[in-house]
């Protein structure tokens, strides 16, 4: 199982602010653990105009787990003519996650949104489908250990959305610079009220 | 991971893809002019693995392509094809994958385009990319010399490097490379 | 030696997952690396990188991989990061020793012969090492890789660790005995940077040394972290 968690390697992260929220990837696509394919994974899907999926793991299950979230997020909407709030996502995913419990999807979701009051809203799983949520940070993927490490240490509650860029950054380099798995590049979401700011960000390459 | 090479790269307005002709069974070589990359319509489709599993797969991606285009009038892209092909490698995994590691190589309006997949069905768009262990020798070789908007006479160049370098480097002596290039105007072989 | 029924094998033996008295991943040290060398007319150059990882954590990205055995030898240090720099730091006695005895200074092939031979004495009790042990004798410049097994090997052209097979692509291409110095320590940095773009054990700085004629010795010439 770990041995598939850890085949192409992945980090991802996201935080809550004031009034907005965060999520980060690595762009790293690895296989067979050390060699390193390509540099422009995606790994964060956008699900609704206010929230966002980030998918680590197993890189195959993360691009069929994305095409069926996209799926079902649009199939929902024609049904029911609304979007559907973070909180609703993060337990439409476990079930589905629960749903192959004898053979599972090797992915580990993290949902991170603003729900309809603008709070954030995070949560974690694990493979089949156990949903954990934070009010500070959640963290999923190869560097994961790292990542708490320093989130631990950066996070603080209450930060605008340029603090929380900043924060979310900085906190994703420094993690993958501890992984052997993960980095090559990064990408940023930043989620508020009004607008969606994605940014680029250049890593080291080794 | 094989004992095999295959390897390509985006030029200007063309892919070139390369493999060795080796067919092995057992500790056998059953046949060293084996083609291993297949014409599906307008792309090229580089496919290592055992025989049997390759064989099966792309005869299968192969028709489906093609039966595509018949109802539907038109041809895949290949950003269209790399998805359909990804998602019935992603389905035979649950149950007796196939294993068979492929390279998606095609030119359409949206310009030359390489996918990179493995046999656990992850695809990545790539501009250089190689299977088996013939991977580890030329990656970084090919990291070095390729540059955007690569001419033909600059990829054929870098090929033969590589090859060169495996012949050097690699232990097995892989036999009967063959290389091919696909652009707008068709697919033609090139001799090495 | 271990208190246990076979301690020969016991380092071996505390690696397997399927007995009782196991630390899988007690020793998985320090795997990870890039290490080439290689003679040209100029001399010699040594290139490394300078990432220690455990498993996939990396331990520290400004690894000294190149030891200095003394001042007309070099070593550089792959796999295990305790053993390589034990048994350099040893070599680098037993060289001074020769030089006390003898009244002059070891050969590079006696020195590499020295340390192949202590790696032939612990064959099969867990020493992980791939190493290149290069420098100027009477003779002139010369390099050999000595590994774990006991295999010494004189060579031009070496890369040795996990990331040797992307480096050689670049080595392999680049390289020719009539390089000038500034070619070769170019080649040497380029097979490393691209080694350790591909090869995910790999990483950090580049570390270059150069190793000249006696007289102008041997230097590091640059150290180079990788930019955007």
């Amino acid at each position: 199982m770990s041995g598939l968690m850890e085949y192409n390697g992945s980090a991802i992260v996201a935080m809550a602010g004031e009034n907005c929220v965060g999520i980060a990837s690595d762009t790293r696509h690895g296989i067979r653990q050390l060699q390193t394919v390509s540099c422009n994974r995606q790994k964060t899907f956008q699900v609704t105009d206010q929230c966002y999926v980030g998918l680590s793991g197993l890189a195959t299950d993360v691009q069929t787990v994305s095409q069926l979230l996209n799926f079902r997020m649009k199939l929902f909407t024609l049904r029911e003519e609304r979007k559907m709030q973070p909180r609703m996502i993060g337990n439409m995913i476990a079930s589905m996650l629960y749903e192959k419990r004898f053979g599972p999807y090797f992915t580990e979701p993290v949902v991170a949104g603003l729900d309809g009051e603008h709070k954030p809203y995070l949560c974690t799983f694990d493979f089949i489908g156990c949903l954990s949520t934070a009010e500070d940070f959640v963290v999923s993927g190869t560097t994961a250990e790292q990542l708490f490490g320093v989130c631990e240490s950066f996070w603080r509650p209450g930060m605008n959305k340029d603090e929380l860029f900043e924060t979310l950054s900085q906190c994703l380099l420094s993690a993958a610079d501890r992984d052997c798995l993960a980095g090559w590049g990064g990408v940023v979401h930043i989620i508020t009220p009004d607008e969606i700011i994605t940014k680029k960000l250049k890593g080291r390459m080794d | 991971m094989g004992t095999e090479a295959m390897f390509g790269l985006t030029g200007k307005d063309f892919v070139i893809l390369a493999a060795d002709g080796q067919a092995a069974y057992s500790i056998i070589r059953l046949k060293n002019d084996a083609d291993k990359i297949w014409k599906v319509g307008n792309m090229l489709f580089g496919c290592s693995g055992p025989s049997a599993d390759t064989a099966n797969f792309m005869e299968f991606i192969e028709k489906n392509v093609k039966l595509n285009e018949l109802r539907t009038g038109i041809p895949m892209s290949t950003k269209a094809a790399a998805s359909f092909t990804r998602n019935e490698l992603a389905h035979a995994l649950r149950k007796g994958p196939f294993q068979a590691d492929l390279l998606v190589a095609g030119v359409d309006n949206e310009g030359p385009s390489l996918y990179f997949m493995d046999y656990l069905a992850s695809s990545v768009k790539v501009n250089k990319a190689a299977h088996g262990y013939g991977a580890m020798f030329t990656l970084g070789l090919m990291d070095r010399y390729w540059k955007p908007d690569l001419t033909e006479e600059e990829a054929i160049d870098i090929i033969k490097k590589c090859i060169k370098e495996l012949e050097t480097r690699f232990i097995v002596d892989l036999p009967g490379y063959k290389c091919k290039i696909v652009s707008k105007t068709g697919i033609k072989e090139v001799q090495l | 030696m271990a208190p246990v029924a076979n301690p020969k094998t016991f380092c071996l033996d505390i690696k397997k997952t399927n007995e009782v008295l196991t630390a899988p991943k007690l020793m998985d040290f320090r795997k990870g690396t890039t290490t080439l060398g290689f003679v040209f007319q100029g001399g010699i150059i040594i290139a490394v990188d300078s990432r220690a990882s455990m498993g996939s954590y990396i331990g520290s990205a400004t690894v000294k991989k190149v030891i200095e055995i003394n001042d007309f030898l070099l070593g550089t240090m792959a796999g295990g990061a305790a053993d390589c720099s034990f048994w350099e730091r040893h070599l680098n006695r037993l060289c001074r020793m020769h030089e006390l005895r003898e009244k002059e200074r070891i050969s590079v092939a006696a020195a590499s012969k020295l340390l192949a031979n202590i790696f032939w004495q612990y064959r099969g009790q867990g020493l992980s090492c791939g190493t290149m042990v290069a420098g100027w004798d009477k003779k002139g410049p010369s390099l050999y890789m000595v590994d774990d097994n006991g295999d010494r090997h004189k060579g031009n052209v070496f890369s040795v660790g996990s990331g040797s097979t992307f480096a050689y692509g670049v080595l392999d291409t680049g390289y020719s005995y009539d390089l000038t110095v500034e070619e070769a320590v170019e080649l040497g940095r380029r097979s490393i940077y691209h080694a350790t773009h591909r090869d995910g054990a790999s990483g950090g700085v580049v570390r270059v040394y150069h190793a000249g004629e006696p007289s102008v010795g041997r230097s590091p010439v640059g150290t180079w972290d990788w930019k955007p």
